[in-house]
């Protein structure tokens, strides 16, 4: 018998009842308190996806896409106008409790470690609240002190540590009850460079060991790409793309950019497909449209004119392609 | 079994949570003895000025080291969880295998463990130092108990005062009105006894008096029989409170799932 998928969502939707506020007049305001303005907003507009056991999709997103609003149903912590979900065969809204036990969350935002004492007073009262046995809890705990090597911190209070080392506890506090799904809501957020690197290596190599299935939302890319194999994108509610980030690039890679630092003063690349971006002296940056003139052929061009000091061929960055993919979806409603 | 442990492990952390935060139980210590020691010098002098008062000036002093005690102790709940409602973390903590509500109330429970011995101590010395006496040493096998039961439903009602700030949004406007008439109507500073009548009789329509001068009474010479009206009232009090808790807290999270937070 196949095995069932860890999430199936159909048609889900939520829509909320916001308020507005009248002109600020002291009419205006007075009509606010007697009869508030209010207007529905479609925050998750009929959402279908199938995630796999062990997969790591990235959920990605404008701000207001829906992305938390379906994390929250997920996890069953909001319900549904419409559709239907279940995750590891819960309908999260009718079975939160037993859902719970097989969930973890990580929020970037907030934090589940009690922040006067150390992460690991927080570690025993969640294998408490995930009903952990002490020996496994021990042999759990001690694995993921290694992996995020907690050691060096696990007995300085909580709101003493960096950013960096407060997310790495999180994570490891989300992970100590061996969850089979962990949904991340933006979990790099306010980091610097290398504790995301440390984070996406993590979380990456903790769900090929434990085989558990990512969720992540994130606005940082290099989340995406380094922990995700999948995403999903959503807009105004809706599903936008939902695929390998790989096919991604090859459908909505519409350019090649190429930057060249060459001993002549000024190069000229007339070439057909090639639109110069910016252009200096013993400098220049161009598009290059795929299919047209091949990179050789524009790297050629450029060396006949002098000697190339460096050159960098990069594709489009994917938050480029990403709000590629919102502008033709905003395109094609307005149309 | 497996869920008594579960809130006895939030009210172990909130303890150790409570040990660690010295600063906050000094500033209570000092306060006590502060308090203690403005009110006997009001009382001796009240007293001195020839001011009929039907009660001891010491008596009213041990009165008073009971009632700040009861006071005293209980964690300020409702501001945690007026955080948690206004930056959402209550949606978050929904999430987990344990509920909200049982667990905001065995925190509190866990910080009386801690604060409740150490208050009591102090109240006890500073009391003694400003009266050089000391009550019928056997109306502290009633202060004790019922001190504590009294704590813990002060610590429902600011739980229950939390909570209402899935509506109100700031609970501190209905926190200051309802701690005013617990001081008033619960006889904070003064027995009940000395009352007009008619505001005796308006208190004992609250669970106010219950919670203050109800423990606060044995150590004016109030005896085993008043203790089980005490009882009785403290725990229909206790039901009551706790069965708001649950209605609000119900409604809170059906309108949470419903229409977000």
């Amino acid at each position: 018998m196949p095995s069932l998928p860890a999430i199936r969502v159909k048609e889900l939707t939520k829509t909320f009842r916001v308020t507005r506020a009248r002109p600020r007049s002291l009419a205006g305001r007075v009509q606010d308190v007697l009869a508030p303005r209010t207007e529905v907003v479609r925050a998750v507009d009929g959402i279908s996806l199938s995630i796999e056991r062990g997969e790591r999709v990235a959920f990605i997103g404008p701000n207001g896409a829906g992305k938390s609003t379906t994390l929250k149903m997920l996890s069953g912590i909001l319900h549904p106008d419409a559709g239907d979900a279940t995750v590891l065969g819960h309908v999260p809204w009718r079975n939160r409790s037993a859902l719970a036990f097989e969930i973890g969350t990580v929020f970037g935002q907030r934090s589940q470690l009690w922040y006067h004492l150390p992460a690991r007073d927080t570690f025993a009262l969640l294998a408490h609240v995930y009903e952990v046995p002490p020996d496994e809890h021990r042999r759990r705990l001690a694995a993921l002190t290694d992996a995020f090597d907690l050691g060096p911190f696990m007995d300085t209070p909580v709101r003493q540590l960096s950013l960096g080392q407060r997310m790495r506890a999180e994570i490891a506090a989300s992970l100590l009850h061996a969850p089979r799904i962990l949904f991340l809501d933006e979990p790099t957020i306010g980091l610097d460079v290398s504790a995301k690197a440390a984070i996406r290596t993590l979380l990456r190599a903790q769900s090929e060991t434990d085989g558990a299935t990512l969720l992540l939302t994130s606005h940082d890319t290099g989340d995406m790409e380094r922990v995700c194999h999948r995403a999903v994108i959503i807009h105004q509610g809706r599903v936008l793309w939902d695929g390998s980030i790989a096919d991604l690039r090859r459908r909505h890679v519409k350019s090649k950019r190429i930057t060249i630092w060459s001993e002549s003063e000024h190069l000229t690349l007339d070439l057909p497909g090639v639109r110069v971006l910016a252009a200096r002296p013993y400098y220049m940056e161009v598009e290059l449209e795929p299919g047209t003139t091949p990179v050789g052929a524009v790297v050629d061009a450029a060396s006949r004119q002098g000697v190339l000091h460096d050159l960098a061929i990069e594709d489009t960055p994917l938050d480029e392609i990403i709000r590629s993919v919102y502008r033709d979806a905003e395109a094609r409603s307005t149309s | 079994m497996t869920a008594l442990r579960k809130y006895v492990a939030f009210a172990r952390i909130a303890a150790v949570q409570a040990a660690r935060g010295r600063g906050e139980l000094y500033g209570r210590m000092a306060f006590v003895a502060v308090i203690l020691g403005v009110f006997s010098a009001l009382w001796k002098a009240v007293g001195e000025a020839g001011m009929p008062i039907a009660v001891e000036m010491s008596a009213l002093v041990w009165y008073l080291a009971v009632t700040e005690w009861i006071l005293l102790t209980p964690a300020p709940a409702y501001v945690d969880i007026e955080a948690d409602v206004r930056r959402g973390d209550v949606a978050y903590q929904l999430a987990r295998p344990a509920s909200y509500l049982g667990a905001a109330m065995a925190q509190g429970v866990g910080v009386l463990v801690v604060r409740a011995p150490v208050l009591a101590a102090t109240c006890f010395v500073c009391a003694f130092a400003v009266t050089g006496r000391m009550p019928d040493p056997r109306s502290f096998v009633y202060v004790v108990p019922f001190g504590i039961s009294a704590m813990v439903l002060i610590h429902a009602l600011y739980v229950l005062t939390g909570l209402a700030a899935f509506w109100l949004g700031d609970v501190s406007p209905l926190f200051w009105v309802w701690q005013k008439l617990l001081f008033v109507l619960g006889g904070l500073m003064l027995p009940l006894a000395l009352y007009p009548e008619w505001m005796q009789w308006l208190a004992h329509g609250t669970p106010f008096p219950s919670l203050l001068a109800g423990p606060g009474s044995f150590v004016l010479g109030v005896g085993s029989a008043d203790a089980w009206t005490l009882a009785s009232r403290l725990a229909c009090w206790a039901v009551v409170i706790t069965f708001g808790a649950l209605v609000v807290f119900r409604r809170a999270v059906r309108n949470l799932q419903l229409h977000g937070g």
